[in-house]
């Protein structure tokens, strides 16, 4: 409500500063990211749109399709499958390594010098790199007792079972290791969230003699609500356009069971050469990724009006 | 030489990261080092470091030679990289790749067209060799340059200590199979060993072009010339009983016959055979070298593919040379390629310690046993010459080939789906395929 009455003042100080001697320096200081970005990223990105529309032949003249590699990426069922199994994998990855990631940093948050190291090493997982990770998860997934997670069955008296060649496991089982992978990542960002929680409503709270659970429900989550924003927001983002883990670790098989979005993407545009179709479906997982996070922003947004 | 390569190698990686981050868009920029020299030749091989320095060899040979320099880019992502480059039009000059590739990268337009009559040396290219390299429009588009044909890798110390022969029939190599699954062969008291090695991932179409062998043995076809055109041949009752048995007794039947894992493994995973705990591996002859030093020299032998139904075909392959679309420099290319296909530079290309980058020459004057001096390869070249069958270069086969091994992959994985029906479906996907390159008559 505050706000309409400062609005005008903050407008004015907005063009005294775009105007001013002043705004040249920032601006100087972004240039070499916005030039590597325009390069990189705005320009390859305006391409593969441009591309979309066209049957690509780099050499014979691309021919103008309109929106037919569209419909035919959208109305291809294997698509459709890859789709459903982008948004299972995207969301089921994001929600488990949220939760994951939120244990972990209750477990880790202090002071002592033993979390630091503790943190550091849960921490790994996301400074790997992401083949390596599926490459090691391949091999503890192995099918025989050799695997890690099927000697670890074995002592519990249960068979080995081969997780990523039974199309009712090999989902899940990415699923399991994308969780792996990204959880730490997420509990940094909640434990700087948790660093900021008013001590003092602790000590309150354990006064009045509540229970863990209403100390969390009431205080903790609350108090991390913008950490949770950003990790959410991110996870949307990752979520939709996973690729190096499925490719490693299943290559979208077996059956297409883990082929996803950009697995078949990959598959349209360097297996089969038709760069058109790739271009399609990537534009689509772009307007797909665009309209999630301004989703997932808005209500952030508006939880934090709230 | 190292500056310009390294300038290259950021050129692809940006037109990659470009690609990466963009959809599938173009890198701009990768403006090709020494593109204005007239004496310098790029040329991209999909190699490993190890073939690669086969190649420097035979390069550093040539230049000797002849004085004109290379650029030599080995490529491992050599399909995506490739891409990448058209996307700019600007193609390296010299390129060798699979054979198999011919169609699409014509369909592409990324290759010259190839008069054998001006290739010095020619004439010591067999027709047939000659003739796996023209295209849809009846023109070549490729100089052959090296053959290959799959064989099957066997231990032999495993055949002896169990009292074995090595398989002649596809019923004997299931024996051999379960016995070197069920009866220690190695000895160390514990049912830890495999019958057989299968890549049967649909990754890059892997299940087909390691299926092709069992399909063509049983006597079925993927597709087949039909007048001026293709069709599919995939629901024929030779391919449903060859799917059928490859699915109950290779997948679906006992435990051990093939290695675990094997329905989502691809080449570069499937490495049983080199860890020395699979017995048998249906595969091309550059792994012999790789072989030699693992599991070692004495313990294996490469015998011809087991006979099914309809004999003994398998899948040959090899590389040929091309020449990138609208480079200009057609001489120094000619010079390259003549060189590469004379004895000597087959030769060079056949020995050396790492591996081999011409398995059978196409020049008949050599004999690839007789050059290496290792029986071994005679039996590679009697499957190439006597039984052996190459995926059609003609038509773009790169989807043909992923629908194919996407449908095997299925089948495969799903032990009680019905066979019929999902070849069927396939045909009718194949039909498609060769619809859109307007091939179906």
């Amino acid at each position: 409500m505050t706000a309409t009455t400062i609005a005008p003042r903050r407008r004015g100080a907005l063009t005294k500063r775009v105007f001013g001697k002043k705004a040249v320096l920032p601006w100087l200081f972004l240039a070499p990211g916005l030039l590597l970005a325009l390069v990189f990223k705005f320009l390859p990105m305006g391409k593969g749109i441009w591309l979309s529309f066209f049957d690509v032949r780099p050499f014979l003249g691309d021919q103008w399709v309109g929106l037919d590699n569209y419909t035919r990426v959208l109305t291809d069922h294997r698509f459709q499958d890859a789709v459903g199994h982008t948004l299972l994998l995207g969301i089921g990855q994001s929600l488990g390594a949220i939760v994951v990631g939120f244990f972990l940093a209750l477990l880790l948050e202090g002071q002592a010098r033993s979390l630091k190291i503790m943190r550091t090493a849960v921490f790994l997982p996301v400074v790997t790199a992401t083949a390596v990770v599926g490459e090691l998860w391949r091999l503890m997934y192995y099918p025989t007792s050799d695997g890690l997670v099927n000697s670890a069955l074995g002592f519990l008296g249960l068979g080995p079972t081969p997780f990523l060649d039974n199309p009712d496991t090999a989902l899940w089982a990415t699923m399991v290791m994308g969780i792996w992978m990204v959880a730490p990542y997420n509990m940094v960002i909640i434990l700087a969230g948790l660093a900021g929680v008013d001590r003092t409503l602790y000590e309150a709270a354990a006064m009045d003699g509540v229970s863990l659970w209403q100390r969390l429900r009431h205080v903790t989550l609350p108090a991390i609500r913008p950490a949770i924003g950003i990790v959410l927001t991110l996870a949307a983002i990752r979520g939709l356009r996973v690729f190096t883990e499925v490719y490693v670790l299943t290559g979208g098989g077996p059956a297409g069971s883990t082929e996803v979005w950009m697995t078949r993407a990959y598959t349209l545009g360097f297996t089969r050469n038709d760069i058109g179709g790739a271009s399609a479906a990537s534009v689509v997982l772009l307007a797909v990724t665009l309209l999630l996070t301004v989703t997932v922003n808005h209500f952030r947004k508006r939880g934090d009006v709230r | 030489m190292g500056v310009r390569r390294r300038s290259h190698r950021l050129a692809a990686m940006i037109t990659v990261a470009g690609l990466a981050f963009g959809a599938a868009g173009c890198g701009s920029g990768s403006d090709s080092a020494g593109g204005d020299d007239p004496n310098t030749l790029e040329v991209w091989t999909r190699s490993n470091p190890d073939p690669a320095a086969t190649y420097e060899r035979v390069f550093a040979a040539f230049t000797e030679k002849t004085g004109i320099k290379i650029d030599y880019q080995p490529v491992i992502n050599f399909d995506q990289q490739l891409q990448s480059r058209a996307s700019t039009r600007d193609l390296p000059d010299v390129m060798i790749n699979d054979t198999a590739l011919m169609g699409s990268y014509q369909s592409q337009g990324l290759l010259e067209t190839i008069d054998p009559a001006a290739i010095e040396g020619h004439d010591q290219i067999t027709d047939k060799t000659w003739s796996s390299t023209v295209g849809i429009d009846g023109e070549h588009y490729g100089i052959p340059y090296s053959r290959q044909a799959q064989t099957l890798m066997i231990r032999k110390d495993w055949l002896r200590k169990l009292g074995l022969q090595a398989p002649t029939t596809w019923a004997e190599m299931i024996g051999v199979a379960k016995a070197f699954a069920d009866r220690d062969p190695d000895g160390d008291g514990k049912k830890d060993t495999y019958g057989m090695v299968v890549p049967g991932s649909a990754q890059n179409g892997y299940a087909a072009w390691w299926g092709a062998s069992f399909l063509w043995s049983g006597g079925a076809k993927i597709i087949e010339p039909d007048g001026k055109g293709y069709r599919p041949a995939m629901d024929s009752a030779a391919a449903v009983r060859t799917v059928t048995w490859m699915k109950d007794n290779l997948f679906c039947g006992d435990n051990g016959v093939i290695q675990p894992g094997a329905i989502t493994a691809v080449t570069g995973t499937a490495t049983n055979f080199q860890d020395g705990d699979a017995g048998m591996y249906l595969t091309g002859p550059y792994n012999i070298a790789t072989y030699d030093a693992t599991p070692g020299k004495d313990t294996f032998d490469v015998v011809p593919f087991p006979a099914g139904p309809a004999g003994s075909t398998v899948l040959a392959d090899g590389e040929n040379i091309y020449f990138g679309a609208r480079t200009g420099k057609t001489r120094q290319e000619q010079a390259l390629a003549a060189f590469l296909i004379s004895p000597e530079g087959q030769k060079l290309a056949m020995t050396g310690d790492n591996q081999p980058v011409v398995r059978i020459p196409v020049n008949s004057t050599l004999d690839a046993a007789q050059v290496r001096d290792d029986p071994r390869w005679s039996v590679v070249q009697k499957a190439y010459e006597d039984a052996s069958e190459q995926f059609p270069n003609a038509p773009d086969f790169a989807p043909i080939k992923q629908d194919t091994a996407d449908a095997l992959n299925a089948v495969f994985t799903y032990c009680g789906s019905d066979v019929g029906s999902s070849l069927k479906e396939l045909n009718d996907t194949l039909a498609g395929d060769l619809k859109d390159q307007d091939l179906l008559k």
